[in-house]
């Protein structure tokens, strides 16, 4: 069983030893120039704005797990889509089911408020 | 009669649970929630006790089903200690979430949808199905710890059981991936069938189980995996603990009874995977201790009540390590424990909710001097919950140890050793529990403390009264219950 996974130590062994060796050298060998303007946090090309410790709005939240939940809906459908000539009628009522239950939560998190951006 | 049977209570919770958040969303008037929640629970425990005590024939349930979720007696016991539970605290919830201006109709959507987990996590029969069960559960717990948005404790409380509970779950799906990569199956009959025919790789199959066993450790908070338990239960309104408190714990034990009883249970993989009636063992011993000394401690009654259910998991942990040996006693025991820990928890936080109005909470001990001779229905009931959790006769809970210790006694060796320990370490528990009842009674507030007064709810009364009956109940006739719990585990050990 080594043997077959032998290359794919060698190849974490040289990257490593590649990895170190560039960053060690550029540290070593490299000339230092440190202005106040190279020491700032990158971001973007752009002058940096506003502090890390921003509170986002619990709106992001919202959208990005409603996202979650529909993209799993969409992960679900692609296989069975592709199987559903097999599946058959189970397969349409399985699928029928778990469809009524994320319309449920749909129609929930609609009444809710939780696709309102601007409330 | 139908194979559905087996399955309505499920069935019956989802669409429940579906429609009541539907209501939630449309309805302006919330206040029937906890009244159509608490029925909902109620019907689908009453169907699997109608099963239970009508036992009718029913028709085997296709293998598409019984692969993933059993339709055993097993799962129908579990089912009424779940509902049951479950029940009580939405009842208790629909006075407390008024009281204290929480009132909103998540609580009991995340209520049933969590009981809903524990029933699926109690019929596991697959280890797929047994985390699916599991995680079901468990968030709808986390969100109900946090329900107080605005209280830091409860943040504290929800973050830490959410992370270790995460971590947990991750322990626990390494060990069942282990154990299927042991022995080639998911299934807990197939994962006996493995073992017994030879061909697992027991080494594998041993660290997977070790895995699963303190992945559920975590679930019934037995020591040392108890970190989280009384943060949790301290910062989660009353309610919500009393439903971690027993339907949690009841569908982790019942999952935890199944999977080592059809999978670890037969002699012949026993002898391959010994290691686990030792560790059951060494678990119970130290979380009876490590559970009863700790409540000694607490100045908060709410904090008591959560290391005095860390060592009720010791206790239970007695009768399940006592399984290995005798089967069915151990097994019985057990199931027949919960039942009266769900009914005898149920009562206590129920009076500890019932004791305390919005700002006149009864939180210490101090708070409940003098509390049962100023309001003597409280007392009472406080009362007849602690001493039921103490184990003293007739209620409950005095039978419900008495089986335990029990079973471990028949199973000899050094199990009779754990039970000897077992009734000491319940001996230090009467002084934290007695103290409560001297101090309701005997003792007067100091002079400008702080005074709890009673809050005013139908809800919490018929909860109270309900868990009352149900503790003297089992405390005076435990045979149609105790009768229950032989027949599923008979149908489980299959004597």
């Amino acid at each position: 069983m080594f043997e077959t996974y032998l290359p794919v130590f060698l190849m974490l062994g040289v990257a490593t030893l590649v990895a170190t060796l560039m960053f060690t050298l550029t540290s070593l060998l490299g000339p230092k120039k440190p202005t106040p303007e190279k020491m700032i946090p990158y971001e973007a090309g752009s002058n940096t704005t506003g502090a890390r410790h921003l509170r986002l709005s619990v709106k992001f939240y919202l959208t990005a797990i409603l996202f979650v939940v529909f993209d799993i809906e969409a992960v679900f459908l692609y296989p069975w889509a592709s199987l559903f000539r097999e599946l058959g009628w189970f397969g349409f009522l399985e699928m029928l089911l778990f469809l009524t239950i994320l319309g449920v939560t749909l129609v929930y998190a609609w009444k809710k408020g939780a696709l309102e951006w601007e409330k | 009669m139908s194979w559905w049977i087996g399955v309505a209570p499920l069935l019956l919770l989802l669409g429940g649970g579906l429609l009541i958040m539907l209501a939630d969303a449309f309805a302006k008037e919330r206040a029937e929630l906890a009244t159509t929640t608490t029925v909902t629970l109620a019907l689908s425990g009453a169907i699997s006790f109608y099963v239970l005590l009508v036992d009718p024939v029913l028709a085997p349930a296709p293998e598409l089903v019984t692969r993933y979720l059993a339709t055993d007696k097993l799962g129908a016991f579990f089912d009424v200690v779940i509902c049951l539970g479950a029940a009580l605290s939405t009842l208790l919830a629909g006075g407390y979430l008024r009281e204290h201006g929480l009132e909103r109709g998540e609580f009991y959507v995340l209520a049933l949808f969590s009981a809903f987990g524990a029933m699926v996590l109690a019929r596991a029969a697959d280890m797929a199905t047994l985390f699916i069960g599991l995680e079901t559960m468990s968030l709808g717990v986390y969100a109900m710890i946090a329900f107080r948005r605005r209280s830091a404790r409860a943040a504290e409380g929800a973050i830490k059981y959410f992370l270790l509970g995460s971590f947990a779950a991750a322990i626990l799906l390494f060990g069942s991936a282990l154990v299927y990569a042991g022995t080639g199956a998911t299934s807990f009959v197939g994962i006996a069938a493995a073992m017994a025919g030879g061909e697992a790789s027991t080494k594998l199959v041993l660290l997977g189980l070790l895995l699963v066993v303190v992945g559920l450790a975590f679930k019934v908070s037995a020591v040392p995996f108890h970190m989280w338990t009384p943060d949790a239960y301290e910062g989660a309104p009353t309610p919500a603990t009393t439903f971690m408190s027993v339907a949690v714990k009841s569908a982790a034990f019942a999952v935890f009874v199944r999977l080592l009883m059809t999978s670890f249970g037969d002699p012949l993989s026993t002898s391959a995977a010994a290691g686990w009636p030792p560790v059951l063992a060494g678990l119970a011993a130290v979380t009876m201790v490590f559970g009863n000394l700790a409540a000694l401690g607490q100045s908060s009654v709410k904090r008591m009540l959560a290391y005095s259910s860390i060592a009720h998991a010791g206790y239970v942990l007695v009768g399940l390590g006592a399984a290995a040996r005798v089967p069915e006693l151990g097994v019985s025991s057990v199931l027949f424990y919960l039942a009266a820990y769900t009914v005898s928890n149920a009562l206590a936080f129920g009076a500890l909710v019932y004791a305390g109005s919005k700002g006149k909470e009864a939180v210490s001990y101090a708070d409940l001097a003098g509390l049962g001779r100023r309001h003597p229905g409280v007392g009472l009931a406080m009362a007849v919950g602690v001493l039921s959790l103490m184990g003293f006769p007739p209620t409950a809970g005095f039978f419900g140890k008495y089986y335990v210790f029990n079973a471990a006694v028949q199973a000899g060796g050094g199990w009779v050793w754990l039970a000897v320990l077992g009734v000491l370490s319940s001996a230090v528990g009467a002084y934290y529990y007695l103290r409560v009842v001297v101090l309701m009674f005997m003792r007067e507030p100091a002079q400008g403390a702080p005074i709890a007064v009673p809050m005013k709810s139908g809800y919490v009364l018929v909860a109270l009264v309900a868990s009352a009956v149900f503790v003297m109940n089992l405390g005076l006739l435990p045979s149609t219950v105790l009768e229950m719990a032989v027949a599923a585990a008979q149908e489980l050990v299959g004597a």
